[in-house]
This record gives structure tokens, C-alpha cells and sequence, in this order.
């Protein structure tokens, strides 16, 4: 019953969602003007209309000619906060909306730049997308830099859709709320494989890494992971710190990095993709030229943030299996 | 839907909605029993302390509710009336806050604060009700302001002052809006339903007279009515407000039987031309009316009663006016009717026998009425003084008080006289109302006070009719006129304290005829004025659509119009000079950088080309180079801008 009712209410709500500006995804700067602009009274809104109602129609029925004075002039003050509250969101301009990729799990910080077309102080208005909200208030006409934090599920892209600033200043009687659809879509990277085997510097064996361990200095010391061979230990640096740390070396070599989907035929579809993805951070914080082998394409080999970007935004995009 | 629970509320939040319930409730606090008030505000800070930390146990908040209704209901005897109404509506605005909890709490405490306030205006409509009730309503609404703050955690946006003078703001705009709606909203004729009664009578004259009874009331100075002569105003000493005749005597009190407002008013021929005046009655909650000795006519909604009372058809409940003629009497019902008179001698039996042994003494030494009335008031005169502290008078009370105490005040007076005078055979009642007034110098209009009460008696003799006699005046007359006496010279006796009391008094008289008094006649004759007469509620209401229309545009422009922080004034002064340049086709075209404009326009100019180019390099230094410039600098460019003038033409 109550989820037949619950579904009922969600198909309304996306139909009268249909009906609401903007219809579509529009091109920014977007500033709010009247048609766009939607006021309804909230709860308490109704609660206090109703109860002016009663104490009008009682005042008029008894002629009692203060209690109307009071009760006109609460009328006309609920009433001017209606159009208060309703000019609170009048003017204000979105000027762009970005955001820095992030690793799925991780928080998007959406970054939006909003000023207001007419200088008029409105406070407490509350940014949503979904359950992530802010509050912010737009003093003047000036910029104002607003982060909205989306939480991230899955990779590949993230489309917010419609974010919905609204205000119930300056009584909270009613709700004035506007819609904005700007043409975002966030990248979300794969989450990073939390304790991923080192970097597959050659596919060889130990005589290589030897000559390659000899050959080359030790650039700085990480934790442990599973699967590193015990002469990369650092024992003493262990000693000192209580834990276990590793040497790694920075890559001189003219070798190129190969990270390559098909060697990781026995993991799962989801977890060659973290695998990679960390291996595509690993090679790139140790300042590698690395290629990035992936069904049907090939990036690289390069190094530097742009190929970096490129292969993330690569595994990012994968079909989901 | 399921429903959220809603938000708690911060400490700060909760004492402001504290705040604003307080000043809601003190309009009623004023209003109800003193010791009432004490006690509810009492129980309700001690409920608060203790539901400060965490909430009450619901047992006891249960309990204190329970208490607190059973506590209001013993004040007003268990009986319901308007004011009962109020009191536990202020009961439970009191204890509402023990469960102050949620934002939702805070809301529904915030709309009882609001309620409450109408409901003082159902006990009292003066204007010291009103003066608290609009800053509380707007401490209420400010109280909102802050919740809706609260709600989406932004409590920090704005201050509480700021909150309040945006309320004070919205107030200011609203203001006309509310006006037209209170001239212009079509009012009812009449009402939908009746104004529910008081529990509690109000101080006044009562529709029972026993010996004893005024002591209230002859020490209470709230205003009983106010009264404006049209034209000449009778002599002081024949203002008489007649209230109710009293003809049935039960050996101790007197009271107005019914059937005189069953008859047509008795007989009077008028001794001279009729007085107009306008009575402004405040609420008695009763169906009396008073006029000044002997009305002519009775105004609307009332009957004038056989012995010439007046009675309103409902209950007076709100300030009245009506108006009235009245006129001495040469002669007042000439003929009695058997059955008049049989009531009028009627005396209850084995009540004073010394009085009644009296009178017969008195009838049979004589058979002129007039003489035995003479005689009467010369054995007052004689005999009697006049106190305030009158003992209490035993069963026989006439006689207790004719022969053994002989001293009293008006009810003693008239009650014991009028007995005498039947006792005697003599046609008599007893009629109760007030006496005098004090005239207002500065409204030039009269205040009657409760004070004023005053009972007299009127005996029939022959030929003659009905006469007014009063017995206090054979004792004391000054103490009757005391108060017109002492009144000539003002409550305070002509000081500072007595005019401000005067006109404290004026504005509240003022205050009756406009405010209170505004009713549909009054809206009628409002819109006659604007040339349509006789306007029916559709008239009204299209009055009232375009005035409201009309102001809501004037508003919304107000609201429209920016008010951010202000320009740059460099800025502001730098586009006053280029449009001093625009007035002669020098218009600087959007786009263009300030140099440019001004290397443009610079040759064009046959005088000040130099001063433009170097004005506006200033400005471009100022504006974009040196952000730092000093204050000094800064404002002797924004004086030279302004201060600049076209003195030449442009040359194309």
C-alpha cells in the first residue's frame, strides 16, 4: 500500500519533472528568470496560511478591528515573503561548473561559479544534486565560488543532470526552487587496487631485475606489498620505522613500461581494470615512458600527466562488464 | 510518504522561539488574573529549567497539563466563556515549550505565539494590546526567519538583528497592503455566528441593587462610556444616565422585571427642546443600555421599555456607539395604569414593620404626596451623613438602616427611600445608572466612569407623573457632584499628571472612533466619498482587488531595486564623465578600453581634448595600475570626474 503510494508519488514527480524548465541540457552562462522559477509553500507555510485564515474570518465575523489590522498586516507580510523569496533566486547566474576527475569512491568535487545579475544580498540558498547539498549565500553581485562534493560509485562518466538551488528564505513559508542542467559530464576514474603487485617492469625474470636492481639507485622507499621479492627490502630502514618498507628504483631505462590487459587474463573484468589503473599511477609517479596495452587499442608508449590522463580516461571507459 | 524526522534544535534557536513565545503571551499574560498569570509563568519556567537538558518524562508533562487546564477551569468557576478560551490557550502557549526539541516543535510553538495574540484581542481591543502584540508578531516572524536559517544550517548567514530589521522592513512594506485590506475588505453585516461570552463578569453595573453592593464598583475609574453633545449640553447637575429601573423589591436587593420591555414606552411630554449626543458604550457583556434622563427614542438595535430603559437586543459585547436624544420631562406617564401602580406599591411582606409604621404615621397626618416626599428628604437631610464605610445591614434592612446606623451611600439612599415612599402608598422605584462625568478639555467629550454609579429613586405623583428624587443628594449633594466638582479641575487637579491623563484618555477615545468603531456602515461611507454609493460587497471587493493590485506593483518595485553593496564611487564617477562626453556624441562605445576612448574623442575636442586625455589617464593609473593608490589621491580623480563639465562643442 504504502509503496504503491510511494510509487504513484515518484511517477508524478518525474512527470511534473518533465514539465519544469529547462527541458534540456543548455549551455552555460544560465542566469534564472521568472519562468524558471518555481514557488510553493512548504509545510509550515500552509500551517501559518491556514491559521491567518481562521484568525481573519474570526476577526471579521466578530468586527474585532485590531485583530484584523494584526491579521492583515501578517497576510501582507507572508505575502511580500513569498515574492521575497521568489526574488532570492531571481538573477542569479551560473557562470561555469567543472570538476578535477577523481578515482571511483572517491568524493567529485563539483566546482561552480555563481554571481547574481542584480546586487541583492540571498542568504541560505541550498545547492543540491541528488542527496549531496551545500548551502551558500550570494552576498552582492560578485562571484561566488560554490563546491557541490558528489559521491562516486562506478567509473566512466558521471552526468549529474539537474541541479536544484533553492531557498525558503527569508521565513521558510515558502519554497522557491529552480533547476540548472548544465552539460556536465565528470570523469570518474577506476578505484585504484589497494595492494596491487609492483609494477611489471619487464616480463623476465629475476636475472633481469638483478642487473636492473644493480644498474640503477634507489629512488625511494614504499611499504611493502604482497608479491615483492625479499632483496628489495630494505632491512634497515624496516628496523628503524617498524615496518616494512621496499626500495624502488627509478626507471633509467630505455625500456618501455608495458601494461598490458591481456597478461591479466585470470583476474576478473573489474579488477584488470584497477590493476591497471593503479600500475598507470604507479609508472607515472616513478616518471616512466609507459604503454598502456588495452583491447582494440594501444596509448603510448609516453609519459607525462596528459598520457597519464589518457589511459585513465581509457580504463575509465571500458565497457562495464 | 515516510516521513524525515525533523532536525533538532540549537540552544540559541530554542531561547529566540522562547523569546518571541513570551512577548506572544504577555498581551494575554496582561489580560487574565493576575494570579493566574503569576502561576502559569511560574509553572512554566520551572517546566522549561527542568526540560532544558533533556526532555520530560511524558507522565509528567501529562501531568502539568492536566494540572494547568484543572487550574484555569477553577479560576473561571467552570464555566466557559471567551476568556476561559484564552486562558488555556495561554496555558498551553506556556507549557508548550517543556517539548521544544525539533525544528517542527519550534514551528507549531511559533504559530500558537501567533494565535494567542488574536485571542487577546477577543478580551481586550485597546491600543496598549496592539502596541505589544505587533512587536511580538514580529519577534515571531523573525523567529521563523531564523528557523528557516536553521533548517539548512546556515544559522551563521545572518545575525539576529539583521533578521529583525528585515522583519521591520517586510513590516513597512506590508503595512499599506494591510490597511487597504482593513478599509477595503468587504466586512460582514452581521455575524456569521455570535461572540462567545466571559466566564467572568465584568466590573459594572449589575442588574441587582442590594445596599452594600457597589463598594467595587464606586472605587473603580475604568471608563463606563464617553459621550459627545451635539449642540447644547444640559446643565451638569441634571445629567442623570439612566440605566435600569428597578421595581421588584425582595425585602434586600432590587431588581428589573421583564415585562416593561413587553409595553410601549410610557407617556412623556418634554420640558424643553431635546439634547443630541453620541454614546461610545465599552463592552459590558450585558443587554443595558444608559442615556441621560429621559430618552426620546431608542437607537437601532435596541428597545426603549415601558418605564423608559433601555435594552440593547444583544448583549453588548464590543465597543458600541449609538446615538441618542433626550429631553427633561414636564410630564412622564400622567396617567398610571392600575396594574403599574399595583406594582409600583408592591412591598414584600413581614419586611420592615418600623418603616411601614412609619409611613402610615406620615399618611395619616397628611394626603399630599408631595409633602410626605418633602418630608422624607428633610429627615435625610437632617438626620443622615453620607460614608463610603456603610456597616452591613441586617434582614431588616430599611429598617436597620432608617433607624439605628443612618449613614450610607446612594444604594442605601434610594432603596430604604423608595420602600418609605411605597410604604406610604406612593407610587416608586428605584432607578440605577451613573451620574455626571468628566469632561475631557482636550476631545471636548464627556467620561462617565464606573466610578460614576449611581442609584436614585423616581416616585409618581398626580398630575405631575413620574419624578426623579434623589435622597443622596438631600444628604450630600456634593458628594453626587464630587466628582463633577473635583473633575473641573481634572483627575489630577489640573497638573501635569491630570493633562496627561486627559490625553491619554483622548487618544484612547480616538482610538474607539477609528479604529474600533470602523464597521461596514463605516466602509460604506468611506467609498461614498470616492463617489459610489451604496456599494454592495461586489463593489468592495473589486475596491479592495485593485487597491491591493495597485500596491503589490508599488512593493514588488521596491523589493526589485538592487541592494548589494554599492559601486565602485570611481567607477561611478568615471561613467557620470563619459556620459557627460555621451551628452555631446562622444558616446564611448562598450568595448572600447579607456586610453582608446579617450585618444578617440581627445581631437575631436577644440578646448579640453588635454583635460579629457588627462583625466582619463588618471583613471586608467588608478583603476588598473595602482590598486593601492591612497585613499587622498584616490578621491581628489573621483572629485575632478564629477566635477567635470563640457565647455566646448565637438567640432564634427
Amino acid at each position: 500500500m504504502i509503496s504503491a503510494a510511494q510509487g504513484f508519488a515518484a511517477t508524478w514527480r518525474r512527470r511534473a519533472l518533465g514539465f519544469t524548465r529547462p527541458r534540456r541540457v543548455e549551455a552555460l552562462p544560465v542566469a534564472l528568470d521568472r519562468r524558471r522559477i518555481y514557488v510553493l509553500p512548504t509545510r509550515f507555510g500552509l500551517f501559518i496560511a491556514a491559521l491567518l485564515g481562521t484568525m481573519l474570518v474570526g476577526a471579521l465575523n466578530y468586527n474585532n478591528n485590531p485583530a484584523l489590522l494584526l491579521g492583515f498586516l501578517l497576510a501582507a507580510t507572508a505575502q511580500l515573503s513569498l515574492h521575497a523569496t521568489h526574488l532570492a533566486l531571481s538573477g542569479i547566474r551560473l557562470r561555469d561548473a567543472r570538476a578535477v576527475p577523481v578515482y571511483a569512491g572517491d568524493d567529485s568535487i563539483l566546482e561552480l561559479r555563481f554571481d547574481a545579475l542584480r546586487a541583492r544580498p540571498r542568504p541560505g540558498l541550498v545547492l543540491a544534486c541528488g542527496a549531496a547539498r551545500t548551502v551558500f549565500s550570494l552576498p552582492g553581485a560578485d562571484d561566488v565560488q560554490v563546491e557541490l562534493s558528489l559521491a562516486t560509485t562506478r567509473r566512466g562518466w558521471l552526468l549529474p543532470g539537474r541541479l536544484t538551488l533553492s531557498t525558503t528564505q527569508p521565513l521558510g513559508l515558502a519554497r522557491a526552487w529552480s533547476y540548472f542542467w548544465p552539460d556536465l559530464r565528470l570523469l570518474v576514474y577506476p578505484a585504484l587496487e589497494i595492494h596491487a603487485p609492483p609494477l611489471p617492469t619487464h616480463e623476465g625474470t629475476g636475472d633481469r631485475m638483478r642487473v636492473r636492481a644493480q644498474g640503477e639507485e634507489p629512488h625511494h622507499l614504499r611499504d611493502y606489498r604482497v608479491g615483492d621479492p625479499p632483496r628489495q627490502v630494505a632491512w634497515k630502514a624496516s628496523a628503524r620505522t617498524g615496518k616494512l618498507l621496499v626500495r624502488e628504483y627509478e626507471a633509467h631505462s630505455d625500456r618501455d613500461i608495458r601494461l598490458d590487459w591481456n597478461t591479466l587474463a585470470s583476474l576478473p573484468y573489474e579488477a584488470r581494470i584497477s590493476r591497471l589503473a593503479r600500475w598507470v599511477v604507479e609508472a607515472d609517479r616513478a616518471n616512466a615512458r609507459y604503454a598502456l596495452v588495452l583491447p582494440g587499442q594501444l596509448l603510448g608508449p609516453a609519459q607525462g600527466h596528459a598520457h597519464r590522463h589518457a589511459c585513465l580516461q581509457a580504463l575509465a571507459l571500458l565497457p562495464h562488464g | 510518504m515516510a516521513r524525515t524526522p525533523s532536525p533538532a534544535l540549537d540552544r540559541r534557536s530554542r531561547t529566540w522561539c522562547l523569546a518571541a513565545a513570551f512577548a506572544c503571551a504577555l498581551p494575554l499574560l496582561l489580560l487574565v488574573p493576575h494570579w493566574l498569570a503569576a502561576t502559569l509563568l511560574a509553572a512554566s519556567g520551572i517546566g522549561i529549567a527542568l526540560a532544558w537538558k533533556r526532555p520530560a518524562p511524558s507522565a509528567l508533562r501529562f501531568l502539568l497539563t492536566f494540572a494547568l487546564v484543572g487550574l484555569v477551569f477553577s479560576a473561571y468557576s467552570f464555566r466557559l466563556g471567551r476568556d476561559t478560551a484564552s486562558s488555556l490557550l495561554l496555558a498551553m502557549l506556556m507549557f508548550k515549550p517543556i517539548e521544544l526539541n525539533t525544528l517542527r516543535d519550534a514551528r507549531s510553538l511559533v504559530g500558537f505565539s501567533l494565535f494567542a495574540l488574536f485571542a487577546a484581542f477577543l478580551l481586550d481591543q485597546g491600543p496598549l494590546t496592539l502596541a505589544l502584540a505587533l512587536p511580538a508578531a514580529g519577534f515571531a516572524f523573525a523567529s521563523c526567519a531564523r528557523l528557516a536559517d536553521a533548517e539548512v544550517g546556515a544559522i551563521g548567514l545572518a545575525t539576529n538583528w539583521k533578521r529583525i530589521a528585515a522583519i521591520g522592513g517586510l513590516f513597512a512594506l506590508a503595512a499599506p497592503l494591510a490597511l487597504a485590506g482593513f478599509w477595503l475588505f468587504p466586512r460582514l453585516g452581521s455575524p456569521l455566528w455570535g461572540v462567545p461570552d466571559v466566564a467572568r463578569a465584568k466590573v459594572g453595573i449589575s442588574d441587582r441593587m442590594a445596599p452594600g453592593d457597589w463598594i467595587d464598583l464606586l472605587s473603580d475609574d475604568t471608563p463606563a462610556f464617553r459621550v459627545r453633545f451635539d449642540g447644547p449640553m444640559p446643565p451638569q447637575d441634571s445629567l442623570y444616565w439612566r440605566g435600569l429601573v428597578m421595581w421588584n423589591f425582595d425585602g434586600r436587593g432590587w431588581t428589573q422585571p421583564a415585562w416593561p420591555l413587553g409595553m410601549r414606552p410610557a407617556a412623556q411630554v418634554p420640558a424643553s427642546r431635546p439634547v443630541r449626543y453620541e454614546v461610545t458604550l465599552e463592552p459590558t457583556d450585558r443587554h443595558y443600555l444608559f442615556a441621560l434622563d429621559l430618552p426620546q427614542d431608542a437607537p437601532e438595535g435596541a428597545i426603549l421599555a415601558q418605564d423608559l430603559s433601555l435594552a440593547a437586543q444583544e448583549s453588548v459585547k464590543s465597543l458600541l456607539t449609538y446615538t441618542m436624544r433626550s429631553a427633561a420631562p414636564a410630564r412622564f406617564e400622567p396617567d398610571l395604569a392600575p396594574g403599574v401602580r399595583a406594582v409600583a406599591l408592591r412591598l414584600p411582606p413581614g419586611f420592615n414593620p418600623r418603616t411601614i409604621a412609619l409611613a402610615q404615621r406620615w399618611r395619616s397626618e397628611t394626603n399630599d404626596d408631595a409633602a410626605i416626599v418633602r418630608r422624607a428628604l428633610a429627615m435625610y437631610h437632617e438626620k443622615f451623613s453620607y460614608s463610603l464605610a456603610a456597616p452591613p445591614l441586617g434582614r431588616d434592612s430599611v429598617d436597620e438602616f432608617l433607624f439605628d446606623t443612618k449613614i450610607g451611600y446612594c444604594e442605601h439612599f434610594s432603596s430604604s427611600f423608595t420602600f418609605l415612599m411605597r410604604a406610604a402608598g406612593i407610587p416608586a422605584r428605584v432607578v440605577t445608572g451613573y451620574v455626571g462625568g468628566y469632561r475631557n478639555t482636550i476631545g471636548d467629550y464627556w467620561l462617565v466612569r464606573q466610578s460614576d454609579a449611581h442609584a436614585w429613586s423616581e416616585v409618581w405623583l398626580p398630575g405631575r407623573g413620574w419624578m426623579r428624587v434623589d435622597p443622596t443628594a438631600a444628604v450630600a449633594p456634593e458628594r453626587v457632584f464630587r466628582r463633577a466638582a473635583d473633575n473641573a479641575a481634572g483627575p489630577g487637579g489640573g497638573t501635569t499628571l491630570g493633562k496627561l491623563l486627559d490625553v491619554g484618555d483622548w487618544i484612547r477615545h480616538g482610538w474607539n472612533d477609528f479604529v474600533l468603531g470602523f464597521n461596514s456602515v463605516r466602509q460604506q461611507s468611506l467609498l461614498s466619498a470616492f463617489g459610489v454609493h451604496n456599494p454592495d460587497s461586489g463593489d468592495l471587493a473589486i475596491a479592495f482587488g485593485v487597491a491591493t493590485g495597485l500596491l503589490l506593483a508599488i512593493v514588488g518595485l521596491f523589493q526589485l531595486r538592487d541592494r548589494g553593496p554599492r559601486r565602485d564611487p570611481l567607477l561611478r564617477a568615471w561613467s557620470r564623465f563619459t556620459g557627460r562626453l555621451a551628452r555631446v556624441h562622444l558616446r564611448k562605445l562598450p568595448h572600447e578600453p579607456a586610453l582608446a576612448y579617450a585618444r578617440r574623442v581627445a581631437p575631436l575636442l577644440s578646448l579640453q581634448g588635454e583635460d579629457v586625455l588627462a583625466l582619463s589617464q588618471r583613471f586608467v593609473s588608478a583603476r588598473y595600475a595602482r590598486p593601492d593608490m591612497d585613499d587622498q589621491a584616490r578621491s581628489a580623480l573621483i572629485k575632478a570626474l564629477r566635477a567635470f563639465r563640457i565647455r566646448d562643442r565637438a567640432r564634427s
